[in-house]
């Protein structure tokens, strides 16, 4: 069974890697952006989580208003308050999640 | 004050200085200080320039007696500037032995000075109130109380007398010396007795009090002296306003973020998106169905428009193309022809064919009752062996000779077919599997109109010749089909099917034959062509394979009217004459055609055409001519009235070796046939005039049309054929057949 699964996994991981959203509760414009940008971001930055990380951010700050927080990495644990209608949980690439929010 | 001792080079002056430099000797000032001095240079080395004069004791004692003088000694005197007006050197005017050294302006002004007076006075003018200086006010008071406040006055006096000083000073500086020394004095002495100064100050009041008082000893301005003119304004009260937002409100989410997580909410989305997904392809599929199905509707009518201004285009081409054929189509006449007796000949026009029926028999040809130039060809195979799997009815036009009108295609081979006559669009084909079909040429070719389903309502085998009928009293449209299987049927059509009966089933006579465990069984001979007599729409003839021909009724399905041992062999094709009702004529794969009058069991003529004759026709146009084709290839024309024993015009259309003929038809309208062959070709061929005589009215009867002079033509000729007696018809026809 150990195999067989193994043997899934590693077949099936290759083929997802598209952006899965795990949890939102943004309007469709700011979740597009969001996505889009993250999806850059961490392509971009692949090797550096904290960079990709920063311009997440950055970047949210300047279209969304600023007090944006993110996280990327690939294995975590949040418990955060945010502004209602702005968050984002993501994963992306197979193994990585990616959380924004904003909370002044 | 204004003298420096450098400057000076008074006589006068003792050189007191000179003595005090000298270093040594000269017991100089006060004793203390000669002790202190003499202690400090002892202290010190002093050092002495080279170029000191040595001076002896009694040079040093020597006195130089210096005078000063009030003259400036640096000026020059004997200065001269060059004068333009008067073109020459002048002397210049002499500076005066002034030299000024500071000029430093005060700030005060004095209160009977012209300032001060006419300040005075303005202020007086425009009534405005200026601030008072203190000193006025001292003074009254001091007028007032002289014991009380002394000090005060005192103080404020003396700062007046400094400021009146000062005043003074400037004023005074441009005067003489003395005079300056005499007012410093007069005013140390003020200072000094501060009361007798502020006497006689008051001794000089009165008239200036008096203007004081009436104008309330308001302060002068000089440019020292400023006076502030600035207002104070209300300060509105503060007030402290403050509201407080509702903050936006806020969420709680928190979760965990782990390798395994996220591979089962990939693993979770995968599984839901691909459910998702083959539902949605599904509906996309219905709508891209429908989509097509729409579309395609649309654009089969933009099609058939298309398709319309192609095929006028096409016709346009074709008519370009086979110019000269198209005018010899209708113009041409053989002249050759007026120069031989009894003989004519075919002049090939066009030749239809059909990519698609290249390799198939031409089963039928059939010219359209109402339009001329239209006519129907079937495409099958009348050889058992080689049935096509296809078959096709093409209706073709001879305006446009290179592509058929209309096609029909079917899954098996087409054998015969029938235009009605009163509907011309509507098509009836016979199947080589025994079904039949009706199609409607307005509408698509593509799927039939009515279609012969199942085992029953069909022919058991091949459908050879298909008629319409007439229609039936309640206006039903109806058609006969005859087959090899021996039965004749009738096809109604209903509003949604075809009904068929069983006319008639062509049992042989004498054809009880012992079957297998004693039974009978009735022989019944095939059905190979069936015609209906144009007159009495009930009589129809049936040809079969047999070699007999048939005569029945509709209304009678047991009986034969009559009995025809016409061929020996299968009967092809049956023709009745188009101005006799009562004759006809039949063809055979025996060779033979033959020539037949209603009722009577025996041929009048019989023409051994050397092959299978394929098709016979009368012409429409003349009653005693008729045309043949044969598997050799040929056409042969007859003109019994020209010639009763030979054909008069024998030519071979196709090669003889490779094609075959199978069917024919003349043009309803026109003197042209139209041949098919195995080839899947059809050609047209003109008739020569000599094919087409026409019967020229006696002189005595010039108002006889041509159809009664047809018509007694043939009359003519078979009183000839009947008088003669039975047996001896045969002889001139065995001395008439045609030897290959």
């Amino acid at each position: 069974m150990a195999d067989e699964e193994a043997g899934k996994e590693g077949e099936k991981k290759i083929v997802h890697v598209y952006p899965l959203v795990k949890h939102t509760d943004m309007n469709e414009e700011m979740r597009i952006e969001a996505i889009e940008l993250s999806i850059t971001a961490c392509e971009k930055y692949s090797s550096n989580y904290e960079h990709a990380a920063k311009i997440i951010k950055e970047n949210m700050d300047k279209k969304f208003g600023i007090y944006w927080h993110v996280v990327v990495g690939e294995g975590f644990g949040f418990e955060v308050s945010y502004e209602t209608e702005n968050i984002l949980y993501l994963f992306f690439a197979g193994n990585l999640a990616i959380v924004l929010w904003k909370c002044s | 004050m204004a003298t420096k001792p450098g400057k000076g080079d008074g006589k006068q002056v003792k050189g007191k200085l000179r003595t005090s430099k000298n270093k040594t000797d000269g017991p100089g000032g006060g004793g203390g200080d000669a002790d202190d001095f003499d202690a400090w240079m002892k202290s010190r080395q002093l050092l002495k320039p080279d170029d000191q004069l040595d001076l002896t004791e009694a040079e040093l004692g020597e006195e130089i007696t210096k005078v000063l003088t009030p003259t400036n000694t640096n000026i020059v005197r004997n200065l001269v500037v060059y004068s333009f007006k008067e073109g020459e050197f002048v002397p210049a005017p002499l500076p005066g032995n002034t030299v000024t050294l500071i000029a430093f302006a005060g700030n005060s002004l004095h209160v009977d000075s012209d300032e001060g007076r006419r300040q005075i006075e303005e202020s007086d003018e425009i009534g405005y109130p200026l601030p008072m200086p203190n000193y006025t006010v001292v003074e009254q008071r001091e007028t007032d109380n002289v014991d009380g406040e002394e000090g005060e006055g005192e103080e404020d006096d003396d700062g007046a007398t400094a400021k009146d000083a000062a005043v003074e000073d400037e004023d005074v500086e441009e005067e003489d010396d003395e005079e300056a020394k005499g007012t410093e004095g007069d005013e140390g002495e003020g200072e000094g007795e501060g009361e007798g100064a502020a006497a006689r100050q008051e001794d000089d009041e009165p008239a200036h009090q008096a203007a004081a008082v009436s104008s309330k000893k308001r302060k002068l301005i000089n440019q020292f002296n400023y006076c502030e003119r600035g207002a104070l304004t209300y300060t509105n009260p503060k007030r402290n306003v403050d509201t407080q937002t509702i903050p936006p409100p806020r969420s709680q989410f928190g979760a965990n973020v782990l390798q395994w997580v996220i591979y089962d909410s990939y693993m979770e989305n995968f599984a839901e998106s691909q459910k998702d997904g083959t539902k949605k392809e599904e509906r996309k599929r219905g709508k891209r169905e429908k989509k097509f199905r729409d579309k395609s509707a649309i654009a089969e009518q933009l099609n058939k428009k298309y398709l319309k201004c192609w095929q006028i285009l096409e016709r346009m081409i074709n008519q370009n193309i086979y110019d000269d054929i198209a005018h010899d189509y209708r113009y041409w006449e053989d002249p050759a022809d007026e120069f031989r007796e009894g003989e004519g000949n075919l002049l090939p026009l066009w030749k239809f064919q059909y990519d698609k029926t290249k390799k198939m028999n031409v089963t039928d040809i059939l010219f359209n009752p109402s339009y001329y130039d239209l006519f129907a060809v079937c495409f099958g195979s009348h050889d058992f062996m080689k049935q096509t799997n296809e078959g096709y009815l093409c209706l073709f036009t001879v305006k446009n000779p290179s592509f058929p009108d209309y096609i029909i295609q079917t899954d098996c081979g087409v054998m015969c077919c029938d235009i009605h006559p009163t509907y011309p669009f509507l098509a009836v084909i016979g199947l080589y599997d025994g079904n039949v079909a009706v199609y409607n040429l307005r509408e698509d070719c593509k799927e039939p109109l009515y279609v012969s389903r199942g085992v029953n309502c069909k022919h058991g085998e091949c459908v050879w010749q298909i008629k319409w009928g007439l229609d039936m009293a309640d206006g039903e449209v109806n058609f006969f089909s005859v087959s090899s299987d021996g039965r004749v049927f009738n096809w109604i059509l209903m509003q949604n099917k075809l009904w068929v009966t069983t006319i008639i089933t062509l049992y042989r006579e004498n054809g009880l034959v012992d079957g297998p465990d004693g039974t009978k069984v009735t022989l019944k001979s095939g059905g190979s062509c069936m015609v209906f007599h144009p007159v009495d729409n009930k009589i129809f003839l049936v040809g079969t394979e047999c070699g007999y021909i048939y005569k029945c009724s509709t209304a009678f399905s047991s009986k034969y009217l009559m009995t025809y041992y016409a061929h020996n062999m299968s009967v092809y094709r049956i023709d009745f004459n188009r101005f006799n009702s009562n004759i006809f004529v039949s063809c055979g794969a025996d060779w033979m055609v033959k020539v037949w009058e209603d009722m009577r069991p025996d041929p009048l003529f019989i023409f051994d055409l050397g092959a299978a004759v394929g098709d016979v026709k009368w012409a429409p146009y003349s009653s005693t001519v008729f045309a043949a084709v044969t598997t050799e290839g040929k056409v042969h024309v007859f003109d019994l009235n020209v010639n009763k024993y030979k054909a008069i015009c024998i030519q071979a259309v196709v090669p003889k070796r490779k094609n075959k003929l199978t069917r024919l038809s003349f043009n309803e309208k026109l003197a042209f046939i139209v041949v098919g062959d195995e080839k899947g070709v059809t050609t047209s061929l003109k008739l020569s005039p000599n094919l087409r005589m026409m019967v020229k009215p006696p002189k005595k009867q010039l108002y006889l049309d041509q159809n009664t002079l047809q018509i007694g033509k043939l009359e003519k000729l078979l009183s000839l054929v009947r008088e003669l007696p039975e047996g001896s018809t045969a002889v001139p026809d065995a001395a008439t057949t045609v030897r290959s």
